[in-house]
């Protein structure tokens, strides 16, 4: 590869973006970080401390709200994979009506999530659409509770039916990338549905699928208005828990704590499919 | 190894018929060129033949097994790509090993074919290199090793060399024809280059609109083109109609508007006071030297030295032709010259 070379004058040019980001968001995280040890604390009194920590990993309900939307995380982002990928693979082939459900299917891209998670409330609530429909059918005899269910059933629908459009955008554009002749080739040399579709389309759409199940979990994972619409009265969400602590109880450094750990959830869980994608394709 | 038999086939898109109608035996260890234009369905009977698309009318045998409704991956064919269609995210060796590893081949048994493929395209010390590392000519050669290690009973040729420069085009296409022959593979090789496929074939089958215009072995196929197309496309070639004013022995006289000339007639049945199509090639148009037959005056339009030769434009009393004169002749534009045409250069065209 060629290197091009790069002036010192070229590096001003990031200056808006990078700049922005280091200042306020690199700010605000590092603020993050040191109200969870008690330092700039903009509550009691400023001084090193672990307590914060040690008081969370004590609190039952704040353990339960992280594993909660750790869960959530993994569930919507493998889900919407899972209903996504057979869609881009159907769209990157074509034929007739392509174009209209290529459409169709970003119109969840422009409702809100909150918009979002009230309309699939409709659908899928005790007395909603699906329940009453089960029942007509004489399918169920009672009906099913997939709303503000205990496991989250009813929030990960909403987060795959509301990202879905999102994640095959993502997919979409990785698979255009790989060439006809080389799934021909494959073919060729022997390749059934099945081989083609995971040692060539998977592996060279393997990018794009990461891209979209990291960015899918951290969506999910701090996710605020449809857990709140559509979550199990307990545990609370991490996000639910985290604004509770703040602004209910106004310990904002233990609320800090929470934001660390979400972070880190998340950077862990980047790194995690990042082996995963390595394992699946074999290569590092 | 395979004979291939195409019969009658016919493939159409959206109603139009690429392929029309061709039918066409191939030996088995021959190999043969489909020849002709972009968009003469040279590459639609190829991609058909791997089984990439279905023929809408008939039939298509490998020795004597229907092949129409074989999935592509169980035709044993292997097929080189112009676009070589190496898999981006694996290593050369794990590019050549995917049709043994498709076959469920033994892994020692992998081993030994890959290293043989490897050193065989003299790729050898490249295995663990990825395509994007390699130069366009080392894709080709990996290309190449992973088509032959699958002992395909053919080998399919998507005009393999247009991407490579103008030298290694020629290196290469002398390497796919000694490996062709040692391995004595059945290939068919699609190409617009009339040069290629001219050097390369057992056999060369002309297409153009669908339709196959003329097979022939390469000699045959320049030296006696049978229709106005295959004479104008392969090779230079002054194509002319006119008519037949007497007839001796095997002899035709011909009628042009720059003067009469005799002609062999080969097998033409024209009897006097008909009008025939014909052609003969720039290089049987010659300088007049004393005793040469059939002398035309012309006018010289263009004169390009092409360092053995010289290209010559000739205007004959308004009839363009062209010419070929000896490096060393001194000819110049405006200049009128005496050439003569050779009898046996006559070809009749359907």
């Amino acid at each position: 590869m060629e290197r091009k070379n790069v002036s010192s004058i070229d590096y001003l040019l990031l200056i808006p973006g990078v700049g922005f980001i280091l200042l306020f968001i690199g700010s605000s995280i590092f603020i993050t970080i040191t109200q969870s040890f008690g330092v700039l604390s903009v509550t009691g009194k400023s001084q090193f401390t672990i307590e914060n920590w040690k008081a969370i990993f004590h609190d039952k309900e704040s353990l339960d709200s992280i594993l909660f939307s750790l869960k959530i995380g993994l569930l919507s982002s493998v889900g919407t994979l899972l209903f996504a990928f057979p869609v881009a693979l159907f769209l990157r082939k074509g034929g007739s009506g392509k174009r209209f459900l290529a459409s169709l299917i970003k119109i969840p891209l422009f409702i809100p999530a909150l918009v979002a998670a009230f309309l699939i409330i409709n659908l899928i609530s005790y007395h909603g659409i699906v329940n009453e429909a089960l029942l007509a059918l004489g399918i169920i005899k009672k009906p099913l509770r997939m709303l503000n269910d205990k496991f989250g059933w009813g929030v990960v629908a909403i987060q795959v039916w509301k990202n879905l459009p999102f994640v095959l955008l993502i997919l979409s554009s990785s698979l255009a990338s790989i060439r006809d002749d080389t799934i021909d080739a494959a073919r060729n040399l022997g390749a059934g549905t099945f081989s083609v579709l995971f040692r060539i389309y998977v592996p060279l759409a393997m990018p794009g699928i990461l891209v979209s199940m990291i960015l899918m979990f951290i969506k999910a994972f701090g996710d605020f208005a449809i857990m709140s619409v559509a979550g199990p009265t307990y545990p609370p969400s991490i996000a639910l828990r985290m604004r509770n602590t703040a602004t209910l109880f106004q310990e904002w450094d233990k609320a800090a704590v929470l934001g660390v750990i979400i972070i880190l959830t998340t950077l862990f869980i980047t790194w995690l499919y990042s082996r995963l994608a390595e394992f699946v394709t074999g290569r590092k | 190894m395979s004979r291939l038999i195409l019969k009658d086939l016919v493939k159409k898109f959206d109603n139009v018929a690429a392929v029309n109608h061709v039918s066409l035996e191939v030996e088995e260890g021959e190999f043969v060129t489909l020849l002709g234009p972009s968009g003469c369905g040279k590459t639609t009977t190829l991609r058909t033949i791997a089984g990439f698309y279905q023929p809408d009318e008939g039939e298509i045998y490998f020795n004597d097994r229907l092949m129409n409704n074989i999935p592509p991956a169980k035709r044993n064919t292997s097929m080189c790509f112009q676009s070589y269609a190496l898999f981006p995210h694996m290593n050369v060796w794990d590019n050549i090993a995917f049709g043994l590893k498709m076959r469920k081949i033994s892994q020692p048994e992998q081993k030994k074919r890959v290293a043989q493929a490897l050193e065989m395209m003299s790729l050898s010390g490249m295995e663990k290199r990825m395509p994007g590392q390699l130069s366009g000519g080392q894709q080709q050669r990996v290309a190449l090793a992973r088509a032959i290690v699958t002992q395909p009973d053919i080998l399919l040729f998507d005009e393999p060399l247009s991407n490579l420069d103008a030298k290694l085009r020629v290196q290469v296409r002398v390497e796919i024809k000694e490996m062709q022959k040692r391995l004595g593979i059945t290939s068919i090789y699609v190409t617009h280059d009339q040069d290629e496929a001219l050097a390369i074939s057992d056999r060369i089958v002309v297409m153009n609109q669908g339709q196959i215009e003329q097979v022939g072995d390469p000699q045959s196929i320049y030296l006696h083109p049978m229709t106005s197309f295959v004479a104008g496309f392969i090779g230079l070639a002054n194509i002319l109609s006119g008519q037949v004013v007497a007839r001796k022995e095997n002899q035709v006289q011909l009628e042009l508007p720059f003067g009469r000339f005799w002609a062999f007639a080969g097998g033409l049945r024209a009897s006097v006071g008909d009008t025939v199509r014909f052609s003969f090639r720039p290089e049987n148009v010659v300088q007049y030297r004393e005793g040469s037959p059939n002398k035309v005056s012309a006018t010289i339009q263009h004169a390009i030295f092409m360092g053995d030769t010289i290209d010559l434009f000739l205007d004959a009393k308004g009839t363009r032709l062209r010419a070929r004169a000896e490096s060393a002749a001194k000819l110049k534009p405006g200049d009128i010259a005496v050439f003569s045409i050779d009898e046996t250069a006559f070809q009749f065209l359907e």
